[in-house]
């Protein structure tokens, strides 16, 4: 009898279910990225003065091998600006969110290709792999392979750690400070978290509302909480007051308490939920807030 | 709105969210002096899924020994925590405080939830919950309708990070309905989890009332000896 007891707990142990493979909200059904010409849900379209300038949309293709994996994945990048000036331009690097793929993203690429003024900054996105017209599965080690591949681009390109300015929205803000935390390729110069998840623990905790674990339902290993305590370069803070999905209290405020440097500061954005802080803040002000902490 | 929310990443949260709450009350009346019974309970919180309600199907299978006629000790394993390798069960007894016979008692059932992660060997958890219900019978026949309070406690001071726990105790209302037959009965219960918290962060749709908790709907059958 204590056989069988035991068979039936290892086979438990060795096939049971994790909900890993649900936390990714990947679309890649997608044939083309159309970009300005995208019809599906966005959370803002931006009007035509924020229109990229003609010949300064580059997408292409990068190979992406975490250290763990025998080949590379093929994942798609774009970056908005002059490719021959990287050498000397300061680079935004935006790791996008959990929804969908580049296209969802577009408006804020372009936003992000005005702070300062037009094109005063290139802006590099990707879709990590599984999502959009990347190939691959999604996972964690391989979303910080596919952020390092755009540094190792950028790098090829005549980029330097002091030019770099790394950008996490949502899901992005774990290749963001893990990237700023533990730099492989280049150290960003400065870290921007837009909504950022605590980890993995906040969030069983917040759903649950008791102490409970995050193994008993994940793998995951994003700790953004810990993880910002290595982060030294500055660090500016952006979530929304009214955001129902990543709170601001029990994911931002713990980043932005442990944060490890000497240089922070943040913008708490009034009526904002998730994905809604540029919109909710205005875009001039959005604008203004970034363009500040990079200038600066 | 949610950059996360979709059909997949709700199931996540979802299982989560209802760890706690996946069962019904377990023995609202206590069972007759060296009685035994065999359970299976069905059921969990109510979500909007397409825009129609659903309960979640969270089940557990539990065995119960009446001690005296007003004292059943009972122990449950959650079965589809273990699914996820955890294994969940509770622990507890249920024991009259009044009764008036076949028309009328109020039962208490403390217990002890416990949980723990089989693969990683990790994470042991106990949570204390007491429940609180009354039972009527209408006309002095077998079967009752009942009501009552469940409250789950968190003992632990801090949670993820060291942050302080905010929340030590989680109430739910329920009530409920037992069909009584000689060796069966079938109890249908429907509870109001969360009293009072709000039903946020809003990746799920829960069914609650001014975004505040959320309904359940539960089953057990249960075969007496």
């Amino acid at each position: 009898m204590k056989n069988y007891a035991a068979i039936f707990f290892i086979v438990f142990a060795s096939s049971c279910l994790k909900l890993d493979s649900n936390l990714y909200n990947n679309d890649n059904k997608i044939k083309e990225y159309k970009f300005d010409a995208y019809t599906g849900e966005q959370d803002f379209i931006l009007d035509a003065s924020y229109d990229i300038t003609s010949g300064k949309i580059t997408l292409f293709t990068l190979a992406s091998q975490a250290a763990s994996e025998s080949k590379a994945t093929s994942i798609k990048a774009l970056y908005l600006g002059d490719i021959n000036t990287i050498n000397s331009d300061t680079v935004i690097l935006y790791c996008h969110g959990n929804k969908w793929h580049m296209d969802f993203y577009w408006q804020r690429a372009k936003l992000l290709a005005h702070v300062n003024g037009k094109h005063r900054y290139g802006v590099m996105m990707m879709d990590y792999r599984g999502y959009g017209l990347s190939e691959g599965k999604p996972s964690e080690t391989g979303m910080y392979a596919d952020v390092n591949a755009c540094m190792q681009w950028l790098k090829e390109k005549g980029l330097t750690s002091e030019r770099l300015v790394i950008y996490g929205f949502s899901l992005g803000s774990a290749p963001a400070t893990e990237l700023s935390a533990n730099s492989a390729v280049l150290a960003p110069a400065k870290l921007i978290l837009e909504a950022p998840f605590g980890s993995a623990a906040i969030m069983v905790q917040d759903a649950s509302q008791l102490n409970m674990p995050a193994d008993y339902f994940t793998d995951l290993k994003i700790d953004n909480a810990e993880e910002i305590k290595k982060v030294k370069a500055p660090f500016l803070w952006l979530h929304g007051l009214n955001d129902n999905f990543l709170n601001y209290k029990t994911h931002g405020e713990i980043i932005y308490k442990n944060y490890g440097g000497s240089s922070k500061s943040k913008f708490m954005v009034e009526g904002a939920d998730h994905g809604e802080v540029p919109a909710k803040m205005g875009f001039d002000k959005y604008l203004g807030v970034l363009g500040g902490f990079i200038r600066n | 709105m949610s950059i996360f929310n979709s059909i997949k990443f709700f199931i996540l949260v979802v299982f989560i969210c209802i760890l706690q709450h996946c069962a019904p009350s377990r023995y609202v009346k206590p069972l007759e002096k060296t009685q035994s019974a065999v359970a299976f309970s069905f059921g969990g919180p109510l979500i909007k899924f397409s825009g129609a309600p659903i309960p979640i199907p969270f089940s557990t299978l539990g065995y119960g020994y009446g001690l005296t006629d007003n004292v059943t000790v009972y122990g449950n394993l959650h079965s589809t925590s273990l699914l996820f390798a955890n294994a969940q069960a509770d622990l507890g007894a249920t024991l009259h405080l009044y009764k008036k016979q076949n028309v009328f008692g109020i039962t208490a059932s403390p217990a002890l939830q416990l949980a723990y992660n089989i693969r990683n060997q990790t994470g042991f958890r106990m949570w204390p919950s007491l429940d609180l219900n009354s039972y009527f019978h209408f006309n002095k026949k077998p079967s009752y309708v009942y009501g009552g309070i469940n409250s789950w406690l968190e003992l632990s001071k801090l949670r993820a990070h060291g942050d302080t726990q905010q929340r030590h105790l989680i109430p739910n209302l329920q009530i409920g309905y037992v069909i009584v037959k000689t060796k069966w009965q079938h109890q249908f219960e429907c509870k109001y989890l969360g009293i009072g918290i709000p039903n946020l962060p809003g990746v799920v749709d829960y069914i609650g009332l001014a975004r505040k908790g959320t309904f359940g709907i539960y089953y057990s059958l249960i075969r007496k000896f």
